[in-house]
């Protein structure tokens, strides 16, 4: 019984991962008016990545003229998520939008028992033919934060405070250093990892060790504001996350901010029509596509900086990429050769940092 | 020089929350009632004191003070549960954990208080003491409740000790048959250490927000109060080893963001897990050293049912 029950499973498993990538074949056809659902997986003012999201839902239903519902809270688990999911399905919502990484599997298996149901998924992995997991290029909005960093620092050391050294944050990090560099080009940026997302004691001591070793700029990649209202206490600048964090402390001059009212819309538009087709890859937003932005500037930015940053901001749009060759990591091993661009599977599996990234490890 | 000097004095902001937890639990313990919600009462805490700072407008002295009530009347659930219902005080602890979790979550969210930063609690002024160079960074440039710490542990630690009351708590803990034998209230002691035990511990989270971080987030306490758990065994239930082992963990925690700002080239997750390596090292040594004794009250986690034999 044992053997046979895990062996069906890992069959399951097997199929769940080998099915998204063969079908995509036609697009998606919504059933009746769009009426879509949002399900938040911690409370929804939570300050930076659900209230994001709660934000992005306030902005959609004024621009499409519906109304739609959101539950939070809901655990990243099968038993807590399916319920949720399925009470909203049941009262007439035939698109889900979800909020978390945790959300991932589940979300799969819901496609695939609801296929008249659409899904969105940001910071999940799956996708399927009425499933997509949606994430933003959010190097392009730190990048631009770094430039005001650069502009701002007096000294030329720019502290950093992040979760966890993975990935997505040392795409930050990084186009935080370039964008730095752009303006001054010694600046260093000093991270601190923290391994939390949202621990506020942790946060304030790394933006406080950082602060005594002379920076006097903090950027930041974690959920709380701390970073900023310490800076605040300290008389430093800062750079936010998420949301523009000017509203939690004066020291905040730009933030790297979530857009996501400006993907939904017009892809809630697109499924209503029919002619939402889901990327086997899931839909990675750069500023263009909209997804992430900044919010920029704050008063201590001169004028001439932050038209630099809004024309680098224009120049990302049209096309210019934060991470093309040549590129090398901070130990001299070429990254991204002359005329090429960093590859997306590149990016999420990013483990090293360009000149002037000091860290542990 | 400026480093070990920075580094010196932010060990205090870190040592309090440990210590505070630590002794509470161990006056609960030295009762006999095992206490596994170290975390729910240091969450508990948090809220509270974050909440009375942002909605009431109070001196943090005031927040600290509404911070350790809050605690203690949550704690009069868990005393329900293991003192008159004797339910089991594991699982009773836990689920004390989640349901702070809970709780403080949902005041929290209801009230607005969440990522709301307030001013909190500032650092007392010796005048030219704390001005000297390196020792008043270190020891004048504190936050009062680190020097009244090591004071409410001098109380503990003697009322424990030397007095009547403290005799006869211990008495319950180790021997609750004698100690009802005897003519002591065992039941009304539980209770009387465990609203107590719980108020320092809901102080310990308190200082967390009034005068550490100066916000709340959920579930902001981070495992602290399971820290705390542990350092109680390796301290075997010795208030001043508590402080010690307390005084430790805030050397450490203080040191591993600077060790970052400075660049230092050392494996980050290594660094981030030193804190449960000790735990982990003084617990094992702990069972493992020449004396046998632990120093775990006798009846720690049996509930006491007078004429039922054991």
């Amino acid at each position: 019984m044992g053997m046979t029950r895990l062996s069906s499973t890992l069959a399951w498993g097997l199929a769940l991962s080998v099915v998204p990538a063969v079908i995509h074949a036609e697009p998606f056809k919504l059933e009746g008016d769009p009426n879509p659902a949002l399900v938040i997986f911690s409370q929804k003012n939570d300050g930076g990545w659900s209230q994001s999201l709660d934000e992005a839902r306030a902005k959609v239903e004024k621009e499409l003229g519906i109304t739609i519902p959101v539950v939070e809270n809901v655990p990243e688990n099968a038993t807590a998520i399916r319920p949720a999911v399925e009470l909203f399905i049941d009262r007439g919502s035939n698109i889900i939008i979800g909020s978390a990484f945790g959300y991932s599997d589940t979300f799969l298996e819901l496609a695939k028992q609801y296929p008249n149901v659409a899904f969105i998924n940001p910071a999940g992995t799956t996708n399927a033919a009425n499933l997509q997991s949606i994430y933003g290029r959010t190097y392009e909005s730190q990048y631009l934060c770094g430039m005001a960093a650069g502009a701002l620092s007096k000294s030329g050391k720019i502290g950093f405070v992040a979760a966890n050294p993975f990935g997505l944050v040392n795409w930050t990090v990084n186009a935080y250093a370039l964008g730095a560099q752009k303006i001054n080009p010694d600046a260093t940026v000093t991270v601190v990892f923290t391994g939390a997302w949202n621990d506020p004691v942790k946060e304030r001591a790394a933006t406080e060790a950082l602060i005594e070793q002379g920076i006097d700029v903090v950027g930041q990649h974690v959920d709380s504001p701390t970073p900023q209202i310490v800076a605040q206490e300290k008389g430093v600048y800062g750079t936010g996350h998420h949301r523009d964090l000017s509203e939690f402390s004066t020291a905040t001059q730009c933030s790297s901010v979530w857009v996501w009212d400006k993907y939904l819309t017009p892809t809630i538009q697109k499924i209503a029509a029919g002619e939402w087709e889901t990327s086997p890859y899931g839909a990675f937003l750069s500023i263009k596509e909209g997804g992430t932005d900044i919010a920029c500037c704050g008063d201590a930015v001169s004028e001439d900086v932050k038209k630099q940053i809004m024309d680098e901001r224009q120049a990302i749009i049209d096309g210019k990429q934060v991470y093309a060759g040549p590129l090398s990591d901070r130990d001299g091993k070429e990254r991204v050769k002359e005329g090429e661009v960093l590859s997306d599977a590149d990016l999420w599996g990013m483990d090293w940092y360009v000149k002037g990234v000091i860290s542990q490890q | 020089m400026d480093f070990l000097v920075n580094w010196l004095a932010n060990v205090p902001g870190f040592a309090v929350p440990f210590a505070l937890a630590a002794l509470g639990l161990i006056v609960c313990e030295k009762s006999g009632v095992l206490n596994l919600g170290a975390e729910g009462y240091m969450l508990a805490g948090a809220m509270a004191g974050a909440g009375a700072m942002l909605s009431l407008d109070v001196h943090p002295l005031v927040a600290l003070g509404i911070a350790a009530l809050f605690s203690a009347l949550l704690s009069l659930l868990f005393a329900l549960l293991v003192i008159t219902l004797r339910v089991n005080q594991v699982i009773s602890g836990l689920v004390i954990v989640f349901f702070a979790q809970g709780l403080t979550a949902l005041i929290a969210t209801s009230q607005g208080w969440t990522n709301r930063s307030f001013s909190g609690l500032g650092e007392l002024n010796f005048g030219p003491l704390s001005t000297l160079p390196v020792v008043g960074r270190i020891f004048f440039q504190q936050d009062i409740v680190v020097y009244l710490t090591v004071l409410v542990f001098a109380v503990t630690v003697h009322v424990l000790r030397a007095t009547h009351v403290g005799m006869r708590l211990r008495a319950v803990g180790e021997n609750p048959e004698a100690a009802d034998a005897a003519g002591i209230p065992v039941g009304l002691y539980r209770l009387g250490a465990v609203v107590v035990g719980c108020m320092l511990i809901g102080l310990a989270g308190g200082y967390l927000t009034v005068a550490v971080s100066k916000i709340w987030v959920d579930g902001m306490s981070g495992g602290r109060g399971w820290i705390a758990i542990a350092l109680v065994i390796f301290a075997r239930w010795q208030p001043w080893s508590a402080l010690a082992g307390a005084v430790i963990f805030g050397c450490i925690e203080a040191l591993i963001p600077r060790m970052a700002a400075i660049g230092l080239q050392l494996p980050q997750y290594f660094v981030l897990m030193l804190p449960y390596v000790v735990t982990l090292g003084v617990m094992v040594w702990t069972s493992l050293s020449a004396s046998r004794h632990s120093g775990q009250p006798g009846a720690l986690g049996q509930p006491f049912v007078r004429e039922e034999r054991r």
